[in-house]
């Protein structure tokens, strides 16, 4: 693999880790509140 | 229950999505490519900021940590702030030796090595997995947060050993890029902009992720606490009257 490809790779895993993680968060965080809002 | 006000996290969570789009800009294309290690350096404009913002994570956890301790300021806000930041601090140290690992294999030629950087924050990782599972290990909340406390003060020891492990070790891995133990600045111009302009995108992404967290660390002690007060009603509600298998003993006597 060259450079650019290990450069690629690593923002791309960055992005990804970011995303994912904040998405975990929005969607626990929004079952929370409609548990919240049941209880 | 958040942390910051809901405009104020909207905004930050706006400004730090707007700074990681600069700092992509100026990491891929904008910084020139280094002059021995080519466009694998770009790596540093993501590893570096990820490296800061686990030590500042693990420092906010060891700070809330010491502040749940002190009788003064005890409250479980601390404790949440704790347990949020250290999630947070998982997160980014992870990713610190993952683009560790892809700039380590065309600059060095291996994928890992035991140098004593790359052990030393591989222990910093697995010690705060360890104190995330002593969160989930069930407990009453105040004693689950005292054990977690002195857990995150211990775990801390190890931040300052990675930091200098450059310093007071021959290692493979290369020495402090922004600043000598003598404080000399060893990047400049555009490159030292983007390396900054990334620890602040870096940090503003840690504010934001750390209020979201937080708060859905709130509304699940919330829902949890309800969970428990209603099993311990019905469990009294039902004291009251004889379970079916009592019934049929009393009519037998």
């Amino acid at each position: 693999m060259s450079d650019v490809g290990y450069v690629v790779a690593g923002w791309s895993i960055t992005g990804a880790v970011l995303l994912g993680y904040w998405l975990w968060l929005v969607r626990r965080t929004r079952r929370a509140e409609r548990l919240d809002g049941d209880a | 229950m958040t942390l910051l006000k809901p405009a104020m996290g909207r905004a930050i969570g706006w400004a730090a999505l707007g700074a990681l789009v600069v700092l992509a800009l100026f990491g891929l294309w904008g910084a020139p490519p280094d002059a021995v290690q080519g466009d694998a350096q770009r790596l540093m404009y993501l590893h570096v900021p990820a490296a800061w913002v686990a030590y500042l994570a693990f420092g906010v956890t060891a700070a809330a940590s010491g502040l749940w301790l002190w009788p003064r300021t005890r409250s479980m806000v601390w404790d949440r702030i704790a347990g949020a930041s250290a999630e947070l601090g998982v997160v980014f140290t992870a990713l610190t030796l993952v683009l560790g690992s892809l700039w380590g294999r065309p600059v060095w030629g291996v994928w890992w090595a035991w140098d004593a950087r790359l052990v030393t924050t591989a222990v910093l990782l697995f010690l705060y997995l360890g104190y995330l599972a002593l969160r989930r290990v069930p407990a009453a909340p105040e004693a689950r947060a005292k054990r977690c406390a002195i857990a995150a003060l211990v775990a801390f020891v190890d931040v300052p050993i990675v930091h200098f492990s450059v310093t007071w070790w021959r290692t493979l891995h290369q020495d402090a890029t922004v600043f000598d133990p003598a404080l000399k600045a060893h990047i400049h111009g555009v490159m030292a902009f983007t390396l900054w302009f990334g620890v602040l995108a870096f940090t503003l992404v840690y504010v934001s992720l750390l209020d979201r967290r937080y708060r859905l660390a709130a509304l699940e002690e919330d829902l949890d606490a309800r969970e428990l007060e209603q099993a311990i009603a019905e469990r009294v509600a039902g004291a009251g009257t004889p379970a079916p298998r009592d019934r049929e003993e009393v009519g037998v006597v």
